[in-house]
């Protein structure tokens, strides 16, 4: 069965992905799961310098969510390249790199760094972060900041570029055609929805920083929604995700056109799941008698 | 994902539970001051996991000792023999095990790593004095736990109980720290409220000799992939990951 996809001039062996900031830098997952057998794995969302991330509670359970802010805490490259590459050259499956800055200048510096090593095999830009030099407004939501962003990212990164936008994402179909133009190879979708906690008994907001992002289960219909206008506006290869537990959810994002899909949430509370959606997908294969993936992808119009 | 059989569940008293769990590797590697993290829900409700400490091994099982808190404890609670559950661990660094002569300090349901830490000290020969106090005279029903170890016990309860000294663990250690000077090479260890170790970090005593914390945090994934268990590192900027770095640090390390 040939489960082989291909995000731009990527191939992957199987659609499923370990998703940015749930499956660490790959290491911590070593216990559970093979990640050879997976299609790839993105790892934690890095930027330049070490960030230290917001203060806690960063962890908040909602019915069939999680909400987290985490605040992109990370190790910063160099760090990165110490602890954690030469243990990466021995792993057999791509290796997606997560990066984000505060500043244009911040984001191009790290994809930069990315792309000179050999064993990145693609950059993930995450561009739901608060622009410093906006007055933290993300640069997702202003369509212009964010199209000078892409094209100077570009013009930096010879390997697969992949954009990874959300819900906030200003003006859609204006950013997705400057996403094309500018030679974007593919985009994840989506991020975490900005969402709300409130704490009744202390009377206040859960999350110092007020407003989180809300994954698992629970985004999964608006997650749907997202990739399924992204597909009617674009031609670019889709990785989608948001609340994907099982093979069913894996199959959805792929019927409705996604190439790829990836495993978030659902890594936090069983790491080994995407090791089941791999057989899970094939399963479906042969029962309705397709041979390759190519024959699922984007079926539901 | 693999499922866990229930071996066996007692409550003790209104709201504390043992629940023992079949699971040779488990019991085989696990070491005192580590957890694991165990699915109480079938479906999504709780959606994550929740972190217990391990309270002992046998050959082919462990064994958890909650208290009924919320939503996931209670569904822990209602589980019975034959019931599976999901499990992952054990987890996190665990405390060291190789002082001269220890202190044990525990307040509440801190009792749990501390008595599976007392039996290895007791199984190894090593001195230890272990210190356990409870706010009310409902959570004694814990007490049962040190019965092997009651000659080196000191209990206290801070509503009046006869039999027991009355105030905080820390009144009764204070006390009886003035009469028992400490060789070197000892080691306090620690697992309770937040407030706990907050007066520790204030008590003079507790500078002058390496004092192992056991914390709690609210964790999401508890193998270090989430980055959810953020606690304040003491000296200079950034957090430490309580299900990776630890659960267990040394007091002087963590901002509490
Ligand atoms: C490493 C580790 C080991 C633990 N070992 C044990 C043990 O051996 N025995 C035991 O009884 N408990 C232990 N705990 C605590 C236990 O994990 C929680 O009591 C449990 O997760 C509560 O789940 P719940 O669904 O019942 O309650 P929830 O509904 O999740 O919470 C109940 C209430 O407690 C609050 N709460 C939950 N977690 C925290 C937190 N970390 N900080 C502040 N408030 C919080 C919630 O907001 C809510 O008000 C341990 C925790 C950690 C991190
Ligand atoms: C704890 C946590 C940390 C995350 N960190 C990042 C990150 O560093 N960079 C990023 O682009 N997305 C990050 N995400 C978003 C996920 O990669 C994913 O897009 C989102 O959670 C939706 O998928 P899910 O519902 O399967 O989790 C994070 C999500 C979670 C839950
Ligand atoms: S709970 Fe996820 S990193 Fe500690």
């Amino acid at each position: 069965m040939n489960l082989e996809t291909r995000l731009g001039p990527l191939v992957l062996q199987n659609p499923v992905i370990l998703a940015s900031g749930t499956c660490g830098y790959g290491r911590e997952m070593v216990p559970f799961l093979d990640l050879d057998r997976v299609g790839a794995i993105t790892l934690k969302g890095l930027s330049v310098m070490p960030w230290e991330g917001n203060p806690p509670p960063r962890i908040h359970e909602t019915a069939a969510g999680v909400m987290n802010s985490i605040g992109l805490e990370n190790k910063g490259f160099h760090r990165f390249v110490q602890d954690d590459l030469s243990w990466l050259e021995t792993v057999h499956t791509r290796v997606i790199a997560n990066v984000w800055g505060r500043t244009e200048e911040e984001y191009i510096g790290i994809a930069r760094l990315m792309d000179r090593l050999e064993r990145i095999d693609a950059v993930e830009v995450n561009v739901s972060c608060p622009n410093v030099e906006k007055g933290g407004e993300s640069f997702a939501t202003n369509c212009r900041v964010l199209h000078q962003l892409i094209g100077a990212i570009r013009r930096v990164v010879q390997k697969t570029l992949l954009v990874k936008i959300g819900p906030t994402v200003a003006e859609l179909e204006k950013t997705l055609k400057f996403m094309e133009r500018e030679g974007v190879d593919g985009l994840s979708v989506t991020n975490t929805f900005p969402a709300l906690a409130v704490d009744s008994e202390r009377q206040c907001l859960v999350f110092e920083r007020k407003v989180a992002g809300l994954s698992g289960p629970a985004i999964k219909p608006l997650a749907l929604k997202l990739v399924y206008d992204v597909r009617h506006l674009t031609h670019l290869p889709i990785i989608g995700m948001g609340g994907i537990m099982k093979t069913e959810d894996a199959l959805e994002f792929l019927l409705i056109g996604a190439s790829a899909i990836a495993v978030g949430t659902a890594n936090l509370v069983d790491p080994a799941v995407a090791l089941e959606i791999v057989p899970g997908i094939e399963s479906y294969l042969v029962a309705h008698g397709m041979n390759r993936l190519d024959d699922l992808i984007g079926k539901v119009r | 994902m693999k499922q866990t059989p229930v071996t066996a569940i007692k409550t003790r008293g209104g709201s504390f539970v043992e629940l023992e769990l079949a699971g040779k590797e488990i019991a085989r590697v696990s070491r005192p001051g580590q957890f694991v993290m165990i699915g109480a829900g079938q479906s999504y409700d709780p959606f994550l996991k929740r972190p217990l400490g391990i309270l002992s091994v046998q050959e082919d099982r462990f064994s958890l000792l909650f208290q009924i808190v919320g939503q996931g404890t209670k569904l822990l609670s209602q589980l019975q023999p034959g019931n599976t559950v999901s499990v992952l661990g054990p987890l996190g660094n665990g405390f060291s095990l190789h002082p001269s002569e220890a202190v044990l300090i525990a307040g509440g349901r801190g009792i749990v790593p501390l008595v599976f830490l007392a039996s290895h000290f007791q199984q190894a020969g090593i001195p230890f004095t272990f210190f356990w106090g409870v706010k009310n005279e409902l959570e004694l029903v814990l007490a049962s736990y040190l019965a092997s170890f009651s000659p080196s016990c000191v209990l206290s309860c801070e509503e009046a109980v006869s039999g027991y000294g009355c105030g905080t663990v820390l009144t009764s250690f204070s006390s009886w720290e003035k009469t028992h000077p400490l060789r070197s090479g000892s080691r306090v260890y620690a697992c309770g409220p937040q407030g706990m170790f907050r007066v520790m970090q204030k008590i003079p005593f507790f500078s002058g000799v390496p004092v192992e914390v056991s914390l709690e945090a609210r964790m999401g994934c508890g193998f270090g992939v989430c980055l959810g268990c953020a606690v304040k590192k003491k000296e200079g900027s950034g957090y430490v990951h309580v299900c990776k770095d630890g659960p267990v640090f040394l007091l002087p390390e963590v901002e509490l």
